[in-house]
Parts: C-alpha cells; sequence; structure tokens
C-alpha cells in the first residue's frame, strides 16, 4: 500500500511503433507539488493526458485510490476528470464566447448547478489573482497573463483534488510568468490541492517538492540540489 | 439549465456581442425558408377556398341526376329528397348546348334552364349581378354571363336568338322551327371560370320546351342543412337510390378539379422547400467550420469532464434552436407578409405597371389567404427537423475526436 492518490503504473505508451513512453512508475501524493521535466517531443504532455484519464496507455495501469480506472467506462471517466482534475495548459483555453465569470463557472457547470457560493468562490478567487471587477469582461479583451490568470481560477473552481499545469507560463513574459507561477503554488496550497507541473523553466521546478525528468521515454526523479552541488 | 444547451446558446448569442454573424445568417435562412413556404401555402389555400365556396355557390352542395340521362319523375323524387332531414333547399335543372346569336355573332354555350324560385334559395345568384336585374326574369328572357354577352357583343335589354339542336331534327322532315328570342336581362360573373365562360341561364321550361323535355330534368340541385358533410350524406342518399339515379357530392362532381389543386399545393411545397434545404446546406457548412476552428475547445470540455456525446449534442441542440428561431420568425413575418398582403400586391402592380393585367386575369383587387394550423405544424416540424440533421454531420465529426489529440490541436 502507499498513499498516492493517482498511481500509474508500468505505462508504455507506442505512437506507430515508437516507444513515448517506457515502463513509467509515477504516482502523485495528497498535497504534493511535483515536477516534470524534459525535452520537447519528450512525451511530458502524453504522461499528464495518461494521468489525466484523457488518454489510455498502449500497456499498464492507472490507479486512483487504488481503483484501477482503465475499465471505467466514458461517462465515469468524464465525472472523474471534473472532481479530481484542475486542468491549466500553456494556451489558456478560454471559451471566447463566455465572458471571464462565465469561463471560470463553467467547470461548475459541468459538474453541477451553479449556487451563490460558488459565484463568491469565482469572485474570490479572481480577487487573489488582482483580476477583482474583471468579471464580466470579455476573454478577447484580456492580455496573455491576465487570460492565465483566469485560466488558473478556472482550474480551481472544482477544489480539485489534483492541478495538472502544462507548461502554464510557456507563453509569457518572464514577469507575467512569475506571477502566475506564485499564484498557481498559493492557490493549490491553500485550496489542498496537489500540483503536477511541466514545465521547462527549472527555477519553477525547483519550487515543487519532488521532481521528475523524463529522457529517452523513461521518467526518473531528479534532484536539484545534488545537481548544483 | 443543462450544460449542452447554455453553451450551445452561448455560442450562438456570445456574451459581449449584440449577435453572431453565423447565427443571424442561418436564422435568416431558415425564416426566409419557412416564410415563403407559409406565404405560398396560404394563398393556394386562400385560392382553394375560394374556388371551392365558389363552386358550392354555383352548383349546390349535392346533385341527383340519372347518370346524365332524362329523369321523367323528378317531382315523387324531389318530394323523396325534400323528406330527408338534411336537405335545406332543393331545385330541379336542365341543360343542353344550343347556338346563341347576336348581330350574327353566333357562340355555342350550355344553356342551362333552372327552377328560379327554388334554384335563389341555393345558389345565390343576386350576389353575381353585375349589370341588370333579376326582377324581370321569366320565360322569356336569359340571364348571360359578362364573358358570353361581350362575346357576341349583347347587353342588358339586347335580344338574343336560341337555335337548339330540336330545330335540326325537325329540318329532316321538312319543318320548321322558329329560333327563339329571350331578352337579355342580367349578365353575371362567378369567379368560376367554367360557369363564367359558357353558360346561359334561361327558365326550366324553356329549357324543356327547346330540347322536347317535356316535364323531364337532367338533375336536381341540393343544398344541405349546415355540418351535414356532402360526401356523407351522398354516400347515404345512394343507398336508398336505384340506378340510373346517382347522388353526388359537389367534390365527387369536381374531384379533377380538386385534385389538381391538391398537387398543385403540394408541388409548390416541394419545389419551395428547396429553399429550407440551401439553408440547411449551409448550416451544416458552417458549423463543420465551427468544429475544425473549436477543435482544441472540444477537447478542453472533455478535460473540464465533459463527454465527447454532450459536445455532439451541443451542436445538435445550436441546429435546433437555428430551427426553432427561424420558423418563429418565418410565421411571424410571413403572417404580417399576409396581413397586408393587398397592399403589398397594390404597390408592387402600380410600380410594374400591370395593374389592367392583373385585376383582368387573376382578379387580385383581394388576394385571399387562409391559415390551416396542420400546414404550420407541418412547416415547423419540417424546418426543426431540417435544421437538426444539418447538426448532425458536424457533430459526428465530433465523434471522431479524441480529447487529447484535441488538446494538441492548433
Amino acid at each position: 500500500m502507499n498513499d498516492y492518490i493517482v498511481e500509474l503504473k508500468n505505462i508504455q505508451k507506442k505512437f506507430e511503433n515508437v516507444f513515448v513512453l517506457k515502463d513509467v512508475n509515477f504516482g502523485i501524493r495528497d498535497r504534493e507539488t511535483v515536477s516534470i521535466c524534459g525535452t520537447s517531443g519528450a512525451g511530458k504532455t502524453t504522461l499528464i493526458n495518461i494521468m489525466g484519464l484523457l488518454e489510455f496507455p498502449t500497456h499498464g495501469n492507472i490507479f486512483w485510490e487504488d481503483q484501477n480506472v482503465i475499465i471505467c467506462n466514458a461517462k465515469r471517466l468524464s465525472q472523474m476528470r471534473a472532481k479530481i482534475f484542475g486542468y491549466i495548459f500553456q494556451r489558456c483555453n478560454l471559451i471566447p464566447e463566455l465572458n471571464v465569470i462565465e469561463n471560470i463557472l463553467f467547470p461548475k457547470r459541468i459538474t453541477s448547478k451553479i449556487s451563490m457560493p460558488d459565484l463568491e468562490l469565482a469572485k474570490e478567487l479572481l480577487q487573489r489573482v488582482r483580476l477583482g471587477g474583471f468579471e464580466n469582461r470579455n476573454v478577447w479583451t484580456l492580455s496573455g497573463g491576465e487570460s492565465q490568470r483566469v485560466a488558473v481560477v478556472r482550474a480551481m473552481i472544482n477544489r480539485p483534488r489534483i492541478v495538472i499545469a502544462d507548461e502554464p507560463t510557456g507563453s509569457l513574459d518572464e514577469k507575467s510568468a512569475h506571477i502566475t507561477m506564485d499564484m498557481i503554488i498559493n492557490l493549490c496550497r491553500e485550496y489542498d490541492s496537489s500540483l503536477l507541473l511541466i514545465t521547462h523553466n527549472q527555477l519553477f521546478a525547483k519550487k515543487m517538492q519532488t521532481s521528475y525528468i523524463l529522457n529517452n521515454s523513461e521518467l526518473k526523479p531528479f534532484d536539484y540540489a545534488k545537481s548544483e552541488q | 439549465m443543462n450544460w449542452c444547451l447554455y453553451l450551445a446558446l452561448k455560442q450562438l448569442f456570445p456574451t459581449g456581442k449584440r449577435f453572431s454573424f453565423f447565427s443571424i445568417m442561418s436564422i435568416i435562412g431558415v425564416a426566409l425558408g419557412v416564410m415563403v413556404l407559409f406565404v405560398v401555402q396560404s394563398v393556394m389555400n386562400g385560392f382553394q377556398h375560394e374556388i371551392r365556396q365558389t363552386i358550392i355557390a354555383t352548383q349546390g352542395e349535392a346533385r341527383v341526376n340519372a347518370n346524365n340521362g332524362v329523369l321523367y319523375n323528378a317531382d315523387s323524387l324531389g318530394n323523396f329528397l325534400k323528406n330527408q332531414s338534411e336537405v335545406a333547399a332543393l331545385a330541379r335543372y336542365a341543360y343542353g348546348i344550343g347556338m346563341l346569336e347576336y348581330n350574327n355573332r353566333s357562340i355555342f354555350p350550355i344553356i342551362k334552364g333552372i327552377d328560379f324560385e327554388n334554384e335563389i334559395k341555393i345558389v345565390e345568384l343576386q350576389k353575381f349581378i353585375k349589370k341588370g336585374n333579376l326582377q324581370n326574369f321569366d320565360n322569356r328572357s336569359i340571364i348571360l354571363s359578362s364573358e358570353l354577352a361581350s362575346q357576341i357583343g349583347a347587353t342588358v335589354g339586347s335580344s338574343v336568338e336560341i337555335y337548339s339542336p330540336m330545330m335540326l331534327k325537325a329540318l329532316q322532315t321538312n319543318e320548321i322551327i322558329l329560333p327563339r328570342t329571350l331578352k337579355v336581362v342580367a349578365t353575371y360573373e362567378t369567379g368560376y371560370r367554367q360557369a363564367d365562360e359558357n353558360v346561359a341561364m334561361v327558365m326550366l321550361d324553356t329549357v324543356q320546351d327547346l330540347y322536347g323535355l317535356e316535364e323531364g330534368v337532367h338533375g336536381i340541385s341540393l343544398k344541405l342543412k349546415p355540418d351535414v358533410r356532402p360526401e356523407k350524406f351522398a354516400f347515404e342518399l345512394n343507398k336508398n337510390l336505384t340506378y340510373p339515379i346517382h347522388a353526388a357530392s359537389w367534390q365527387e362532381i369536381n374531384k379533377d378539379l380538386l385534385f389538381v389543386l391538391k398537387t398543385e399545393k403540394t408541388m409548390m411545397f416541394f419545389i419551395l422547400v428547396f429553399i429550407l434545404l440551401v439553408a440547411a446546406f449551409s448550416i451544416t457548412s458552417s458549423m463543420t467550420i465551427s468544429v475544425i476552428r473549436k477543435t482544441r475547445e472540444i477537447g478542453l470540455i472533455n478535460a473540464l469532464g465533459g463527454t465527447i456525446r454532450q459536445c455532439e449534442a451541443c451542436f445538435m441542440i445550436q441546429g435546433l434552436i437555428i430551427g426553432i428561431a427561424g420558423s418563429v420568425i418565418g410565421i411571424a413575418v410571413g403572417a404580417l407578409i399576409l396581413k397586408f398582403r393587398n397592399d403589398i400586391i397594390s404597390v408592387f402592380v402600380k410600380l410594374c405597371g400591370i395593374e389592367d393585367f392583373m385585376l383582368k386575369f387573376y382578379s387580385f383587387a383581394n388576394m385571399p389567404a387562409t391559415y390551416q394550423l396542420g400546414d404550420i405544424f407541418t412547416l415547423v416540424t419540417f424546418a426543426v427537423v431540417i435544421c437538426c440533421l444539418a447538426g448532425v454531420l458536424p457533430a459526428r465529426k465530433i465523434a471522431k475526436i479524441k480529447p487529447a489529440d484535441a488538446l494538441r490541436n492548433e
């Protein structure tokens, strides 16, 4: 027995006979912050897609609190995705037809009805990411940094167990990237969410409790402190 | 509100924009199709209604005849028919082709002999009189349709001569029968081409005399009490009549014409439905482009907990909303056009300078139009179904999308 919330066991993934992931064993604990680094095309996004139940491995199993989710049907997987995970992508992926508050509340709308406390929480989160008063702004009027902060709030609205952030600062300038990253880390800490961060930025990776590096289709633990010595 | 419906509504009517170009164009396309179909069908219904009313007004609701032969026992048959609870009035009639001459101009109309006193209880003759009056109508006078009168140049007060086929028969025995001279007391116009083009009316005994029918008639016209269905009445009556005597409803007598009218309406529907199909194709094309453009968004919705099936439903709902909105607007605008149809037509004919032409050939002083709830229901259902189907193709495209691939999509 281990204390992982989600655990990947012996994961292999092939695209047209090319191994992207080979025998990956990996898990994330409650409130743990984890970073995965690797070169472009190493398979980082594939790995988090498998962990986020968006993609199935060619071989191996995914456990959610000791339950094998590989055997679950599409509807059950969708329910689990909505309840367990909050996603932040490199491109913020806001829905252009909805305004800021509607975008933030959209994950809530998928899982249940919107209630007054949800609205309050959304407003409070917006305040936290310094976007108070932006509720009714159209998303196409926001800057890149502002859009990404809206995406961060959207990821937190369902109080997810795990926040999966796939290069969330990749398209931001350095200053905005630091602000956004600090906000993600602080919100995860405050809402007791685990954080799985995919990044090329070693500074951000060092801020995580656990770090991995994905190289040659294999995932290995990486200790930044040791490597600096 | 279900999130699929919510997102479908938002994609059609986005927050922060007055309207989405795609939505407005799609809805207008459907609305135009529905409007044109609704207006055309209502006008066709109106014409059909007018023609039916004119047929009933000129022929009565049912007729009893002897398989186009002569009825010599018309009085006893008349008494039998009078005793039928459904019959409100009846009138005997006889007819034959004759030659009508005035000022050396001849025509060959049907000379219809009417039992005037009873005929006016069935047919509102007075309503159709254009010139002259019926008060002077007797067995020395004749009523001509305006068309016939203009063909021979006769007017009210003119004396016309009638030659019957009996006169040719008499010639074979070296006997000469002089033509009957009758005075034109009135001219009429029913709006029913068959009656207006070729029928002249005289008293029944004049026809009986001209054609040697003695007391015989060709049939009895019937007016039925309100709420009696002519077809059912004729069917039931025939059970008590012996061959060759036969009762026929006005629908049976005019079945060819009614069939043509019904076919015309159906054909018009099928031709105009292509407007809706074109609108549906444009909706499919726009939605398919939208699906391609929103592939990442579909992946995102999937990551947030929505299923691919729900994303499909979202696009189908968009088709449904376009169909419903287009139908409602189409019917509303159509109703408005029908309400002001006569004003619109008068402006149109004045602008085109075809006022006289229209009045001469179409009698468009007042264009008839009748709404039928059944037609509206069929039309709206058809439009909504077509629009839903327009959303199916893009939705099927979504079904092929893999969420992870969608998120990688650039």
